[in-house]
């Protein structure tokens, strides 16, 4: 599974710690999202994509799905 | 906060252990003592990494835990319990063999049990945990 975190966290210009606090996980989750080393729970997908206002499945996507327009 | 202040004051109380066990004379050039002593240190690394690592999350008030910590953890404990059932059968294996003291083998299957969890959560951390 492949993610756009690094991605809308540049185009907010926000740090990877701010997000963690944002969204209540350590910084060191949030480097692991975005290396892709580690697939999160259905609430923290929820609550990362919440926080960029789009749904989730335009922000976290399967190496097996094309990435959705409008993204 | 409070486990973590716990953790440093055992992981002290080991170190001040084996610095006596050593001025003792008790670590005499064996290869096997050398190795315990080696062991036991990386364990006190381990612990003391665990510990720093709570402090910096205290100090930039993140959560001393989350869903991926917690995660790894019990990935790396079920790991290393799997792999210390075959670890037992191993010393139960040499105990037949050799004609170490009881009290030798058991504590270092104990020991090497926690090596096994150390190793454990290192590799889930460099590997990662995808689910898939």
């Amino acid at each position: 599974m492949n993610n756009r975190i690094r991605e809308l966290r540049a185009k907010e210009d926000i740090s990877q710690l701010e997000l963690a606090r944002i969204v209540g996980v350590r910084r060191e989750t949030v480097v692991f999202l975005e290396k892709g080393k580690y697939n999160p729970s259905l609430r923290l997908a929820h609550d990362v994509a919440h926080h960029f206002g789009l749904p989730i499945e335009q922000v976290f996507l399967f190496d097996d799905e094309p990435a959705m327009p409008n993204g | 906060m409070k486990r973590t202040v716990i953790g440093f004051v055992i992981s002290a109380l080991i170190l001040v252990a084996l610095a006596v066990w050593a001025l003792k004379g008790h670590l005499s050039g064996n290869i096997g003592e050398i190795a315990m002593a080696g062991i036991v240190l990386v364990l006190v690394g381990f612990a003391l990494f665990v510990g720093v690592s709570r402090l910096r999350s205290h100090r930039r008030h993140e959560p001393a835990e989350d869903e991926m910590s917690r995660q790894y953890m019990t990935r790396a404990s079920s790991l290393a319990f799997y792999i210390s059932i075959y670890l037992w059968l191993f010393v139960m294996y040499v105990s037949d063999k050799t004609t170490l003291p009881s009290h030798t083998l058991i504590g270092g299957g104990i020991v090497a049990m926690a090596m096994v969890f150390f190793l454990c959560w290192l590799g889930v951390r460099l590997f990662g945990m995808k689910h898939e």
